[in-house]
């Protein structure tokens, strides 16, 4: 039973470090992508007041911009600590390479039970924001690389602007990983929940043999 | 250990590092606990014959007894049992 429940576990804990990552990466292009149209915009607020001709500035794409740094930043700074928890338990793990005793192994299960107990709403945060997060990005990639489209009665018809296929796949990619991190999380914390309410059920077994188990 | 544990992972946690002599602020100190708290699971487990206090010169000891082998092996295979199965998504 305990190399199952190692191989298990390891499987889980290093696949959960992965996804943690990705989020973490998508939250950074997040905030790269804000702060590049934020200095873009900067430039043309510069222009705009130095000639004294035309506004050629956007505030509501400054706005949205501003949104994307402020929410990278905090998306980042949050994953980061569900991150440092299971980094500690996979090297934690990683370090005792393959002889793990059973002892070791149930102190690193109640270790990232703690852990997914201190972020557990975190995470669900998580779910909600790498799906949007990544809706977002899908239409903005289609939205990006798209020169026409139309809908007629003949069919639909668009064209592709060449010189944005890469930032369109760029955009696109971005999308999927979010998209695959939400369901990942959400499989996780799905997972997670049960082993909780398992252990609710094993409390009472445990508290007879604490409390009641006199001889 | 740290993070939001239940009063049964605490026990588990000083049991298992009580099976050698250890003192009060030892135990605090591996288990995350205020010296409140900590003394009131180590009265519990006192009263409970599953740790005996040893006293060591002018300082007092706790050391995990036979009884707390029985609790510490239940409590392991109720956890290693939560991995037998694999999760219902792929990985």
């Amino acid at each position: 039973m305990h190399e199952s429940a190692l191989i298990r576990f390891g499987s889980e804990i290093r696949h959960f470090y992965v996804v943690t990552v990705a989020n973490i990466v998508f939250a950074a292009l997040v905030m790269a992508f804000g702060i590049s149209v934020l200095v873009g915009e900067a430039v043309s607020m510069y222009e705009t007041f130095s000639t004294a001709q035309y506004v050629i500035y956007s505030p509501v794409v400054l706005f949205v911009a501003l949104v994307a740094v402020l929410t990278g930043l905090r998306w980042i700074l949050t994953s980061f600590g569900v991150f440092e928890g299971v980094e500690a338990i996979k090297d934690d793990l990683d370090g005792m390479g393959g002889e793990v005793p059973d002892e070791a192994l149930t102190r690193l299960i109640v270790s990232m039970l703690a852990h997914y107990r201190d972020n557990r709403a975190t995470i669900r945060t998580m779910i909600l924001v790498c799906t949007l997060g990544g809706v977002c990005s899908f239409l903005l990639g289609i939205a990006v690389g798209l020169e026409h489209f139309s809908v007629s009665a003949d069919g639909i018809s668009f064209t592709i602007n060449n010189y944005l296929v890469i930032p369109m796949l760029l955009t696109l990619g971005v999308a999927l990983v979010s998209l695959a991190s939400s369901y990942y999380f959400l499989g996780f914390a799905r997972v997670w929940d049960e082993r909780l309410d398992e252990i609710e059920v094993s409390e009472a077994l445990l508290k007879e043999t604490l409390e009641l188990d006199r001889r | 250990m740290s993070g939001r544990r239940t009063a049964f992972e605490i026990y588990w946690e000083i049991l298992v590092f009580c099976r050698t002599p250890q003192s009060f602020t030892g135990i605090i100190n591996r288990c995350d606990l205020n010296s409140k708290t900590g003394q009131e699971y180590l009265r519990f487990l006192v009263e409970k014959e599953y740790l005996v206090e040893v006293a060591e010169g002018d300082r007092i000891r706790y050391l995990a007894t036979e009884r707390a082998g029985e609790y510490t092996a239940l409590f392991g295979s109720l956890y290693r049992k939560l991995f037998d199965a694999s999760p219902r998504f792929k990985l």
